[in-house]
């Protein structure tokens, strides 16, 4: 008896101890990991009139990768924002993406369009230095965020400067004919889940970046379509063309003790004239308007990052003017101006708590017609992971 | 639509499906093949070419703060690498490049 269980402890702790001595433990080819970004904090804001102040919760946004092979990967963003006491949840992007060879990569599913810059490369809560978007993007702006279909994209080394190009199609925008929202016909909406015509819009962005090191990059964007309305209806072959024109340049300059940091861009919606109607005394009444908006905005900022002073060196200050001026003519006229000035403090690479001030002056838009002006206060704490 | 913005939209049409054409066509194997001529030789004893510490620092704070190469293992910068190579649109050099001096500084 005494010798089987020697034997047995033998064989049992044997083997996991040549287990443990031997194994390797390789890498696996495919790989699955969790990143993503939170961000919370407190606002104070005052339009005159009215006043509010609160603590914001938590922002949670996952991303999953799944690297399949080298070619082969799939990655997705969800987005979970405590908002009105409740959770809003968002599917940022879902897309299997294939590297074709080095200078092409295809991309299927719900992508961020890169359309600029701003909503596909810096619109995160840990990259981006203010703690909000500019005027003109978001639920009421002009530039389109995301959309669903397919696209490649790539780059090209052209021996010191390179060439970077993505073109696409997607499912288009849908034109909001006024049918359920009188106040707001003429806007497109650009989330399209189930197109709701048979045309597609298509879209693309060039970007150069001239210089060899890399620092400075001009872009230009284009996305088109010939349908917005809805199918067999009259507002089915309203058309929309859209451009933008981006701008970045990031550079330490040893004259100025750090890095210089300038981001802008210029989008410019342009949609086909319709007939669209408005109930005024009880009686309906057709109009129409040339349904241009347009936006813009241009960052600054600075991190003196060859400073003495460890503390000195994790400040970054920021300025950023933004404007929005939505068509004259439709219920949503608007022209607002924002400035925005912060200063951040960086607590590693990918961590920021930011402070910032906001005053932002509108003419128009959704809450009326008077003038509205609204200052605003943010502190903001952002982690990527 | 107004003419000016087909023919907007031709001109990028056209000029991305050339830049296409070209690229599939190419018969360049890679970065790092040298010339066996002698002049050709010559030239790239001169030829400066980046390092992946360099390109990491550039690269990398176009958007964001460069990262930290002891955060993520070597198989976690493989994966982020081909992330950020498509969310960046960042060259096949740049990519590699970049990935291979995270791994060896982590």
């Amino acid at each position: 008896m005494k010798k089987l269980l020697v034997l047995l402890i033998a064989v049992v702790f044997g083997g996991q101890m040549y287990g443990q001595t031997y194994n390797t433990f390789e890498p696996s080819k495919t790989q699955f990991m969790i990143r993503g970004y939170g961000h919370t904090g407190f606002e104070y804001m005052d339009s005159g009139d009215e006043t509010e102040s609160t603590f914001l919760g938590l922002a949670y946004a996952p991303i999953f990768l799944y690297k399949h092979s080298d070619r082969l990967m799939f990655e997705a963003e969800l987005e979970f924002v405590l908002e009105g006491n409740q959770l809003e949840t968002g599917l940022e992007y879902a897309d299997v993406m294939y590297v074709l060879n080095k200078n092409i990569t295809a991309r299927a599913g719900k992508f961020l369009l890169p359309f600029g810059t701003f909503m596909e490369r810096l619109h995160p809560a840990w990259i981006n230095r203010l703690p909000n978007a500019p005027l003109g993007y978001g639920h009421d702006g002009i530039a389109p965020s995301s959309g669903i279909g397919v696209e490649l994209r790539g780059a090209f080394d052209l021996g010191g400067p390179t060439l970077n190009y993505s073109v696409y199609a997607t499912n288009g925008p849908r034109l909001n004919d006024g049918s359920d929202e009188p106040e707001e016909a003429g806007i497109l909406r650009f989330e399209n889940y189930e197109d709701t015509n048979l045309a597609k819009a298509y879209g693309g962005r060039l970007g150069l970046l001239p210089f060899s090191d890399s620092s400075t990059e001009i872009g230009f964007s284009a996305y088109s379509t010939s349908d917005t309305g809805e199918q067999d209806s009259e507002y089915e072959d309203v058309g929309a063309f859209l451009f933008a024109l981006d701008f970045s340049f990031v550079k330490q300059i040893s004259g100025l003790g750090g890095v210089v940091d300038v981001k802008a861009q210029y989008n410019n919606s342009n949609v086909d004239t319709a007939t669209y109607f408005e109930i005024v005394d009880g009686i309906e009444e057709e109009y129409s308007f040339d349904n241009q908006s347009n936006s813009f905005y241009g960052q600054l900022s600075y991190r003196p990052t060859m400073a003495s002073s460890d503390f000195v060196k994790k400040l970054e200050f920021v300025g950023r003017y933004s404007d929005f001026n939505a068509p004259e003519g439709a219920e949503w006229e608007e022209k607002s101006v924002q400035y925005a000035f912060g200063l951040n403090y960086w607590l590693s690479w990918r961590s920021v708590v930011k402070l910032s001030y906001q005053t932002t002056e509108t003419e128009g838009g959704h809450d009326g017609d008077g003038l509205t002006n609204t200052d605003g206060l943010f502190v903001h704490w952002a982690i990527g992971f | 639509m107004k003419t000016i913005y087909k023919t907007v939209i031709g001109v990028i049409v056209m000029t991305i499906v050339g830049i296409t054409a070209v690229a599939c066509s190419s018969t360049k194997k890679g970065y790092t093949d040298v010339p066996d001529t002698a002049t050709a030789a010559a030239k790239e004893e001169f030829k400066i070419e980046k390092s992946g510490a360099q390109m990491w620092g550039e690269t990398c704070n176009r958007c964001h703060i460069a990262p930290s190469p002891a955060d993520y293992n070597d198989t976690d910068w493989e994966t982020i690498s081909l992330h950020m190579r498509v969310r960046a649109n960042l060259t096949e050099n740049e990519s590699k490049k970049i990935e291979e001096f995270l791994k060896s500084a982590n």
